[in-house]
């Protein structure tokens, strides 16, 4: 099935979303070329044996609408019949476009699809991550918005060797672009991921939550709780509308669990859970709970690592 | 200036989720979903500076009229809505389509939205909308500043960004961005008397259709047995041991 896969570049690379979707493409041997959209010069993108382009924003703003347009006519044009993208704010703005074009709906948060005579059938996660609904796609095109760490990525040899479109990007009068500096172990790639929860009391208290990641390598992540708190960045928010994460192990500090927090999270390996609440949600997902203080339990530990 | 804010009526998301053929069961009372409640906020906040009238709009069971209500409740001055057998389980292009066309039929200059439903959770109608509209779509507000121009805030998946807000065009808002109003009682009783009206849907023009079949749902088991224990002064121990046990140090 002629597939294009819309992919993201952070910091001059693939994102891990898009290394995850070409590995399912590769396992179902889909024929596959691969649309990058990024604001930057000459990234490492090119992929052997792959079609590729790379569509060159104008400006950094955050405006696709006329990306999507020119997406929609190499779709046209190349007669392709599979879309894919991560579910990340880019490619939900980008296919969302696509899909009015097109006049196909997407399906959105995707964990898994299969081809079967023709046809793409599609698992999607709704109600925050409480089910899973399985759908059959009728149109022409079918286009997916597949969930991050979904599917295990691909080993890739990137090169130069790639045609660049420069596009306009946006009529719209934007300014004060800010791009977060990324420093440390990121979210998405750690073996051990510590999050923190509004049970960490005081942002003061974070203090003890880096000293810990310092000490396991780990990254920082946090609810919305706490985001919203000014505590932390966006970037770093774990669940339904921040990041997915999936570690070998996860140490909730002071976290309740509620279900948009567990999307984000609920497929790490092992889950430590420290919350002074025995009945807090989180426990139901915690293969070590701890019913305590965090601002007792996590110096210990900091003091015996 | 007209503002429509698209507002979604669902089950009240603290009782248990139940389906039939793949579709929600949707009780008799249903309420306003949590995130659309940012969206009616930058809409009042709007109001409140340009005098501008807001309307919600909605695409939903009649059975029920709460969600509406509620979104009367904050301050909206009246709602409009579409409901019609065919549109049970509709995918996310052919709510864009409904919603699109109500935004049309009240001419309205601005078309507010939460980011994604606490249900469906697809995360794209609003921008689907605006493509319908042939707007720009302004997702993912976080912040808004109403000065000589009106500034607007977005996430972005790299940081953040300001955009000035065109005269017309689409926002979608996210949870967080705002802080919702509580109606007060005054508030309650004034929206008893305000206008809720459902439109035919045969009065839209609807150009997509329901290309998703659906097949299964069920429901995710996530809970796990694993170890509880109440920290005594000591619990740490169990901690550093598994983390000596998994090699993490
Ligand atoms: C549309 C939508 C999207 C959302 N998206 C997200 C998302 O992406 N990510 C997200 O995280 N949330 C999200 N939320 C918010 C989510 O519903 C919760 O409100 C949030 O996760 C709660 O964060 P929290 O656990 O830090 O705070 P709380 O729920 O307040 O929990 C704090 C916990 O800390 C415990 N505690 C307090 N003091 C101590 C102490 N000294 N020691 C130990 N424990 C203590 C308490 O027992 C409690 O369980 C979303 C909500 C909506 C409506
Ligand atoms: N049936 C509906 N009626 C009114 N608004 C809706 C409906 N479905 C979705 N929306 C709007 O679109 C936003 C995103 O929803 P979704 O794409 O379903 O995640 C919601 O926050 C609402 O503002």
């Amino acid at each position: 099935m002629k597939t294009l896969i819309i992919g993201e570049v952070i910091n001059k690379n693939l994102s891990s979303g898009t290394l995850e979707i070409l590995g399912k493409a590769k396992s179902m041997e889909l024929d596959v070329q691969l649309i990058t959209v990024g604001s930057e010069d000459s990234p490492a993108i090119g992929l052997n044996e792959v079609k590729q382009t790379y569509l060159k924003r104008a400006s950094s703003s955050f405006n696709f609408s006329k990306i999507a347009s020119k997406i929609s006519e190499i779709i046209k044009n190349e007669d392709i019949k599979l879309i894919l993208g991560s579910s990340t704010y880019m490619c939900r703005d980008l296919i969302s476009f696509i899909s009015v074009d097109l006049n196909s709906s997407p399906v959105s948060n995707v964990v898994d699809f299969n081809l079967e005579d023709g046809k793409i059938s599609t698992i999607n996660s709704i109600n925050g991550g409480e089910s899973l609904y399985k759908a059959k796609i009728n149109s022409d095109h079918s286009l997916l918005l597949i969930r991050p760490k979904a599917f295990d990525p691909v080993e890739i040899e990137v090169n130069s060797d790639y045609e660049t479109i420069e596009v306009e990007n946006t009529d719209l009068d934007v300014f004060d672009i800010y791009i977060e500096e990324k420093t440390g172990p990121q979210l998405e790639d750690s073996k051990v991921v510590i999050s923190a929860g509004r049970g960490m009391v005081e942002k003061e208290n974070l203090e003890m939550i880096e000293t810990l990641a310092n000490k396991l390598n780990a990254a920082i992540g946090g609810t919305r709780a706490i985001v919203d708190a000014g505590w932390m960045p966006y970037s770093q928010q774990v669940g339904q509308t921040g990041k997915t994460v999936k570690p070998d192990i996860y140490i909730a500090c002071g976290i309740s669990g509620a279900t948009q927090h567990q999307v984000g999270m609920k497929d790490s390996k092992f889950v430590i859970a420290i919350n002074k609440d025995e009945e807090a949600p989180i426990f139901q997902l915690a293969d070590l709970g701890i019913v305590g203080d965090t601002l007792s339990v996590i110096p210990k530990l900091n003091e015996n690592i | 200036m007209k503002i429509a804010v698209c507002a979604k009526q669902i089950p009240d998301p603290a009782n248990e989720v139940t389906y039939s053929d793949g579709i929600i069961n949707r009780p008799e009372e249903q309420v306003l979903d949590d995130t659309d409640r940012y969206g009616i906020e930058v809409a009042l906040q709007l109001k409140e500076k340009f005098d501008a009238e807001v309307t919600i709009i909605s695409m939903g069971p009649s059975g029920t009229q709460k969600g509406l209500q509620q979104a009367l409740q904050m301050g909206a001055d009246k709602a409009i809505y579409v409901d019609d057998d065919s549109l049970k389980g509709s995918n996310s292009l052919m709510t864009a389509n409904v919603l699109s066309e109500l935004a049309k039929s009240l001419t309205a200059d601005i078309v507010i939205f939460g980011t994604e439903s606490t249900d469906g959770y697809s995360g794209t109608v609003p921008q689907q909308v605006s493509r319908f509209l042939d707007v720009e779509c302004i997702s993912y507000v976080k912040a808004i500043e109403t000065g000589d121009n009106i500034t607007l805030t977005r996430q972005t998946g790299e940081g953040s960004e300001k955009v000035n807000m065109p005269d017309k065009c689409v926002i979608s808002v996210t949870a967080g961005g705002v802080e919702p109003r509580y109606p007060n009682f005054k508030d309650i009783m004034a929206a008893k008397s305000k206008s809720i009206e459902q439109i035919p849907l045969g009065e839209l023009n609807i150009v997509t259709n329901q290309n998703l079949e659906f097949l299964n749902v069920e429901s995710v088991e996530s809970s796990k047995s694993g170890e509880k224990i109440i920290d005594e002064g000591e619990a740490y121990q169990e901690i550093v041991n598994k983390l000596k046990e998994l090699k993490i140090i």
